[in-house]
C-alpha cells in the first residue's frame, strides 16, 4: 500500500528522486542540538493559539461600553481592543487558556532563541560556511522580540499602553528623522489617530509572522544545505555527519518534543497566570502604575533606560535626547555586533577555513569568556529592570539600589570575564572534566572481600556505542525470511519478543 | 483591660463588613454608598478621652509630648484629628520600635477600643477630621476602578502591591487594610501619601474606591491561576525563562544523547566490547 | 557478520563496509529492557488519551482555566512522552552517517558561472552602457518614490504640535469629569491631573496641580515670580525622559516621582530633576486665580513638554 502511495506521489512530484536522501538525513544526536527545536514548536504553539485568538479579538482603539461579566469594568468606556481581550479571558470558553498559553509560548519562544544562540556562539558553528545563517537568526530574534512588544500591547491595557508612550518617545529621540517616523506610524503626535492598535495588530498577525515564516525557511532550508555542525567524537569528522536518521527515529522524537513544548506551555497556561488586563484597566495616556516593566525581552532596553545618567547632547538648534542612547543606540550597538560577529572572529583569529566540527567552550576560551561577560552584560540590564520592586522587598532605597546597578553593570562582565576565562582553562587542564563518568559498584564476594566492577551501562551512554554507519546502506534483502516483513515496516528482532 | 468593643462601634463594623460582601451589582451608574466623617464614637466620649489620655501618657508622650504638642523627635499632633491617629495607630505604624526607625507596618499595638480612645483624645485637643464611618451600600466597583487608577495606581501600583518610593519609604500593599483605614489615609494623606479633599474625591467616590479596594484589589479575579504577586511582567519573564525555557531544555536532555565519547585511547574509562 | 554484497558497498576502492542489517549492533534497539520500554510507551498513550478526553469534558461542562489546561497539558505531555520513548529507545539506536560534500566550489565550477555570467552579460550591455545608466536612474526615482506612500500617508508631519499644548492664556484648569477647578478643591498636600477645557484627557496637555502649602506665592525659579499663587504650582505630567506620565507625587519631600524609570523632580525647584535618568526638568504651566477662584493658565507652556526630539532646541 505504501508502494502505490509513493508510486502515485512519484508520478506527479517525482519525491523518489530526492525523498531517499531526505529519509535518511542524519540529525546528530546531542541534546544541545535541540534547542533550536524548542524555538520551532513553541513558534507552531504560537500560530495554533494566534489564529484562535485572532478569530475573538477586535483591533480597534474605537471606544465603546463594556458590559460583559467582570465587574470592576461594568459600564466603563473601553477600547474595543481592551473588551475583547477581556471577553476572551472571561466568556469565551478555553479563551482565557488560549491567551495564557500565547502569551507563555511567546516568552519560550525568545527565550529559547536566545539559549540556542548562546550554544551556536559558544560552539563556534557561526564559522564559515555558517555566517549567513547566524544572520538570519539574528534578525529572527529581533523579528521575534519586536513581535512580541507588538502583541502583548494590542489590549491596550494601562501597562502594555505605558510601553507604547516609551517606544514613541524612544521613536521620537532618533536624530533628524526621529519626529517624522513617531508622527508616521501613530498617525500624529501621541497617542495618535488611533490606528496605532490595528498597525499594530497587522504586523503582529501577517506581515512579521509571514517574514518570521520565510526567515525560518531559509534558516532551516540553509541548514539542510549545509547539513548539521556536530561535535567530536563518535566517529564525526569534517566530511560526515553522525546521528540518527530522519526517518523513523528523528521524527519520532520531534514529534514528541513538540507535544512535549506543547504540553509544557499548556501546563502553563492552565496553573501559572499571566498579563491579567482585567486587573490592570484600560490604557488612558493621563494614568499609570508603578511596577511596571516590559516583557523580560524588552527588560534589558528598560533597565538600559533606568540606569543611563541623565546626560543629553545639546547642539544649536537642536539635540540629541537621553532616551536615544539607552533606547536606539545600544541595541543598535548589539545587534550590529552580533550580525558582525562571525566576520570579526575571523579577522581576529585569522581563522577562515571551513568547520562542521564543533569547538567545545572550554578550548575557545576567549570567545567563551567575551560571551559570557557580555550575556552578563544584559542580564544585569535585565534585572535593573525591576529596580523598584527589589528596593521595596529588600528594604533598600531606591537610590541604593540604582547606584548598585550603575556599578554592577560594569563591574560584573569586567569579572565575569576572567572569571570564565579561567574556568575554561580549568576544564581544559582536567582531563574527562563534565564528562560522564562510568561509575564503579563495589561488590562483596560470597566468601568476604570487595571487588570493584564497572556499573552496567545505560541507553544513551555514550561510551560503548558501535562505530557508526552509512545510513545509505540499509540493506534489508540478508534478512531471513522468517523475518521478512512488508517493505517500509521494521520489525523488533526475534530474540527481543 | 476589658476587650468589649462599644457597641455601636460594632455594629458599624458588622454592617460595612456585611454591606463589603453581600452588596448588589449596581443597577445604575449613579453610586449611593457614603463617606462620612461624622461621629462615630459619640456614646462614651468623656471614659473614651480619659483612657486615651492614659494610654497617650504611656505610649506616646516620650516623642509626642503629653499634650500631643510635638517635639525634636516627632510631630505636633493637634488639629491633625481622631482619623489620623486612627490611620497610623490601627496600621501599626506608630509606635515606633525607636524613634529613628521608619514607620512600617507591624501589628498594632493597641486593640480597637484602645485605639480610638487614643484618637478621641488627641481629637479633643485640637480637633480635626473625626474617624470616618465607611457605607458600601450600593458602591459602585467599576467607578472605583476609575478612581483607584487615576489616584491610587501611580504609587501603590495598579494591583495594590506597594513599591518602593524615595527616600527609603514605601508606598504599602493594600492586600491586609481595612476599609476605614483606606478612608482616613485618602483624607488625611499621611506621611508622603497626597491629601485627597471631598471636594477632589467626593464622599461617595471615596466609598467607590473602598468597595473596590476591598473587593477587586484585596479578592483579585485570579481565574488564570498562579498570580506571580503582581508586580509586573518582570516575574513572568523569570518564570517563562527558568520554568518555561528550564523544563523544556530538561526535556531536551532526556531525549537527546549528553556527553560525547572522548576521543578512542584517551578515555579514563574501560572500552566496551564493540560489535 | 553477513556477506557484503558483491561489488563493495562503497565505489570508492577502500575495503566494503558491512552493509547495515538487522542483526547489525547499530540496529538494535536502545532499551534494554523492549518489553518494559514498550509498556511506558503504551502507558503514555493511555494517558494522553485520557487526558485529551478529559479535555472534552472539562470543555463540555465549562470547567475553569486550570481544568482545561490541566488536562491538554497532561495530554500534550503523556502523548509526547510516548513519542519519545518509541523514538528513542524503540527504534534503531545507530549511530549512522551520511557523507557530507564540502561546501567550497571548486575554481573551475565558479570560473564556469562567472564566465557565463559575466561575459553574456557583457554581450547584453556591449556599447550600450547608456542603457544600463539609464535603467539605474529610473529605479532609483522609482526607489525614493516609493517610500512616499509606504510612510507619508501614514501620519501627519510633526510641526506645531510637537511644540505646543492646548493649553492658552486663560485655559480652565478643568478634571478628567470636566470639572472646573477651584483653589478650594485640592486640600494641602493634594495633587490633581487637569487638562485644558477644550482638550479634556489630552495625552499632551496633561498636567498635575499640586497644592504644594497653603496660601502665599510660590517662586521656583526667577522670572516665575507669578507662577505659583496662592501655595499651588503646576506642571506638566509629561516626564521629560520617556513620557510617561508622572502621577507619583511625594507629599513629605515635596517630590514628583517618575513611576517608569524613578525619575525624581523637586517641586519646589521648578520640578527640576534631582535622581534618575531624567535630562530636563518638567515644564511649568503659568497659574492664576481669577476673581472668581478658578485656577486659570496665563499662558501655555513655554518650552515643548515631553522627553527630547532632534528638533527641539534650547538648553532649560
Amino acid at each position: 500500500m505504501i508502494d502505490k502511495l509513493f508510486a502515485w506521489f512519484d508520478d506527479r512530484l517525482a519525491i523518489s528522486r530526492g525523498g531517499r536522501h531526505l529519509i535518511n538525513k542524519i540529525f546528530p544526536d546531542h541534546w544541545s542540538f535541540m534547542i533550536g527545536e524548542i524555538a520551532l514548536y513553541s513558534f507552531v504553539v504560537l500560530l495554533a493559539t494566534g489564529v484562535f485568538l485572532t478569530l475573538y479579538f477586535v483591533p480597534s482603539a474605537h471606544d465603546t461600553i463594556y458590559h460583559g461579566v467582570y465587574r470592576p469594568l461594568q459600564g466603563q468606556k473601553v477600547s474595543e481592543a481592551y473588551a475583547s481581550t477581556i471577553d476572551l479571558s472571561f466568556s469565551v470558553r478555553g479563551g482565557l487558556l488560549m491567551r495564557q498559553m500565547h502569551h507563555w509560548a511567546a516568552n519560550i519562544f525568545v527565550g529559547s532563541i536566545v539559549v540556542h544562540m548562546m550554544r551556536i556562539f559558544f560552539t563556534g558553528a557561526f564559522r564559515r560556511p555558517r555566517e549567513v545563517n547566524w544572520m538570519v537568526g539574528a534578525t529572527l530574534l529581533i523579528l521575534a522580540i519586536f513581535n512580541g512588544f507588538l502583541g502583548y500591547s494590542l489590549p491596550d491595557d494601562l501597562v502594555s499602553g505605558t510601553g507604547i508612550r516609551i517606544a514613541f518617545s524612544i521613536l521620537e529621540s532618533v536624530p533628524f528623522v526621529g519626529s517624522y517616523l513617531a508622527f508616521f506610524l501613530f498617525g500624529g503626535n501621541y497617542p495618535g489617530n488611533g490606528s496605532i492598535i490595528p498597525r499594530f495588530f497587522i504586523l503582529h498577525v501577517l506581515i512579521l509572522p509571514l517574514l518570521i515564516l520565510g526567515l525560518i525557511g531559509a534558516h532551516l532550508g540553509m541548514l539542510v544545505r549545509h547539513k548539521h555542525t556536530q561535535f567530536r567524537g563518535r566517529g564525526a569528522r569534517e566530511d560526515n555527519v553522525v546521528g540518527t536518521p530522519l526517518w523513523p527515529g528523528f521524527v519520532a522524537k520531534t514529534t514528541g518534543f513538540l507535544f512535549l513544548i506543547a504540553g509544557a506551555t499548556a501546563l502553563l497556561g492552565a496553573l501559572v497566570q499571566i498579563n491579567p488586563i482585567w486587573m490592570y484597566g484600560q490604557y488612558r495616556p493621563y494614568e499609570v502604575s508603578y511596577a511596571v516593566q516590559p516583557d523580560w525581552y524588552m527588560g534589558w532596553l528598560d533597565g538600559a533606560l533606568r540606569v543611563m545618567p541623565s546626560w543629553e547632547i545639546h547642539l544649536p538648534g537642536h539635540m540629541v535626547p537621553n532616551a536615544f542612547f539607552p533606547g536606539v543606540f545600544l541595541p543598535g550597538l548589539t545587534f550590529t555586533l552580533i550580525y558582525l560577529w562571525p566576520m570579526l572572529e575571523a579577522r581576529f583569529t585569522g581563522d577562515t577555513a571551513e568547520h562542521h566540527l564543533l569547538d567545545r567552550p572550554r578550548d575557545r576560551p576567549l570567545r567563551t569568556a567575551f560571551g559570557a561577560s557580555v550575556f552578563a552584560f544584559y542580564f544585569v540590564l535585565f534585572g535593573a529592570s525591576s529596580t523598584d520592586v527589589l528596593a521595596n522587598y529588600l528594604s533598600l532605597t531606591l537610590n541604593f539600589v540604582l547606584w548598585a546597578f550603575r556599578v554592577l553593570v560594569v563591574v560584573v562582565p569586567l569579572v565575569v570575564f576572567p572569571v570564565t576565562y579561567k574556568i575554561c582553562k580549568e576544564l581544559q587542564a582536567t582531563p574527562g572534566a563534565g564528562q560522564r563518568k562510568r561509575f564503579n559498584v563495589v561488590v562483596r564476594a560470597a566468601a568476604g572481600g570487595y571487588a570493584v566492577e564497572p556499573a552496567p551501562e545505560y541507553p544513551g551512554y555514550a561510551h560503548d556505542e558501535p562505530e557508526p554507519l552509512p545510513v545509505e546502506e540499509i540493506d534489508l534483502s540478508a534478512i531471513e525470511e522468517e523475518d521478512r516483513a512488508p517493505a517500509g515496516v521494521y520489525r523488533i528482532p526475534r530474540q527481543y519478543r | 483591660m476589658r476587650r468589649v468593643l462599644p457597641p455601636v462601634v460594632l455594629v458599624a463594623f458588622v454592617v460595612a463588613l456585611g454591606l463589603v460582601l453581600f452588596a448588589p451589582a449596581p443597577r445604575q451608574a449613579r453610586p449611593l454608598g457614603r463617606v462620612t466623617l461624622a461621629d462615630a464614637t459619640s456614646q462614651n466620649q468623656a471614659a473614651s478621652v480619659a483612657e486615651g489620655r492614659t494610654l497617650f501618657e504611656q505610649s506616646c508622650s516620650s516623642c509626642h509630648g503629653s499634650e500631643a504638642q510635638g517635639s525634636a523627635l516627632a510631630p505636633n499632633l493637634r488639629g491633625l484629628g481622631a482619623a489620623t491617629v486612627d490611620l497610623w495607630v490601627s496600621s501599626g505604624w506608630m509606635p515606633l520600635a525607636n524613634p529613628t526607625a521608619q514607620p512600617i507596618k507591624k501589628p498594632p499595638v493597641f486593640d480597637r477600643q484602645q485605639t480610638l480612645a487614643i484618637a478621641d483624645f488627641v481629637e479633643s485637643l485640637g480637633g480635626g477630621p473625626r474617624v470616618p464611618s465607611v457605607n458600601l451600600r450600593n458602591a459602585n466597583v467599576s467607578a472605583g476602578f476609575s478612581v483607584f487608577a487615576l489616584n491610587c495606581a501611580p504609587c501603590h501600583t495598579i494591583t495594590g502591591a506597594g513599591d518602593a518610593l524615595s527616600n527609603g519609604i514605601s508606598a504599602p500593599s493594600l492586600h491586609d487594610v481595612t476599609a476605614t483605614q483606606v478612608a482616613e489615609a485618602v483624607r488625611t494623606g499621611p506621611a508622603n501619601m497626597p491629601r485627597f479633599s471631598p471636594d477632589q474625591i467626593s464622599n461617595a467616590q471615596l466609598a467607590d474606591l473602598i468597595a473596590y479596594v476591598t473587593r477587586g484589589i484585596q479578592h483579585p479575579a485570579a481565574p488564570g491561576g498562579l498570580s506571580l504577586g503582581g508586580v509586573g511582567p518582570v516575574a513572568e519573564g523569570f518564570v517563562g525563562l527558568f520554568v518555561g525555557v528550564g523544563v523544556c531544555l530538561l526535556f531536551a536532555l532526556w531525549i537527546g544523547d549528553r556527553s560525547e565519547r572522548e576521543e578512542a585511547g584517551a578515555g579514563t574509562h574501560e572500552e566496551g566490547a564493540h560489535a | 557478520m553477513p556477506e557484503p554484497p558483491a561489488g563493495g558497498a562503497r565505489g570508492d576502492g577502500g575495503a566494503p563496509r558491512p552493509v547495515v542489517t538487522l542483526e547489525s549492533p547499530q540496529f538494535q534497539v536502545r532499551a534494554r529492557r523492549p518489553r518494559r520500554a514498550e509498556k511506558v510507551a503504551a502507558s503514555a498513550f493511555v494517558v494522553a488519551l485520557a487526558g485529551f478526553a478529559a479535555f472534552g469534558g472539562a470543555y463540555w461542562q465549562g470547567a475553569n482555566n486550570e481544568w482545561l489546561g490541566g488536562t491538554l497539558g497532561v495530554g500534550f505531555v503523556a502523548f509526547g512522552v510516548a513519542f519519545v520513548v518509541w523514538g528513542k529507545y524503540l527504534m534503531p539506536r545507530g549511530p549512522f552517517e551520511e557523507p557530507r560534500p564540502m561546501m567550497a566550489v571548486t575554481p573551475d565550477e565558479r570560473e564556469a558561472l562567472v564566465a557565463d555570467f559575466a561575459s553574456r552579460g557583457k554581450v547584453a550591455i556591449r556599447r550600450r552602457t547608456f542603457l544600463l545608466k539609464l535603467m539605474g536612474l529610473a529605479a532609483g526615482v522609482f526607489g525614493v518614490v516609493a517610500a512616499f506612500p509606504l510612510l507619508r500617508s501614514l501620519g501627519p508631519l510633526p510641526r506645531k504640535s510637537l511644540y505646543k499644548t492646548k493649553w492658552r492664556k486663560g485655559s480652565y484648569l478643568t478634571t478628567i469629569d470636566g470639572r472646573r477647578v477651584r483653589t478650594s478643591d485640592v486640600a494641602v498636600g493634594g495633587i490633581l491631573t487637569v487638562f485644558p477645557e477644550d482638550d479634556v484627557g489630552g495625552a499632551i496637555s496633561q498636567t498635575v496641580l499640586i497644592h504644594v502649602q497653603e496660601g502665599g506665592d510660590i517662586v521656583t525659579r526667577p522670572g516665575r515670580e507669578t507662577w505659583g499663587p496662592d501655595g499651588f504650582l503646576a506642571f506638566s505630567k509629561v516626564c521629560t525622559h520617556a513620557g510617561c506620565p508622572v502621577g507619583l507625587y511625594e507629599e513629605l519631600t515635596e517630590q514628583l516621582l517618575c513611576p517608569c524609570h524613578q525619575s525624581l523632580f523637586d517641586v519646589r525647584a521648578g520640578c527640576w530633576p534631582v535622581f534618575g535618568p531624567a535630562p530636563r526638568p518638567l515644564p511649568q504651566l503659568p497659574l492664576y486665580v481669577d476673581s472668581a477662584g478658578y485656577l486659570r493658565a496665563q499662558a501655555g507652556y513655554d518650552e515643548p513638554v515631553g522627553p527630547g526630539f532632534w528638533e527641539r532646541g534650547g538648553t532649560t
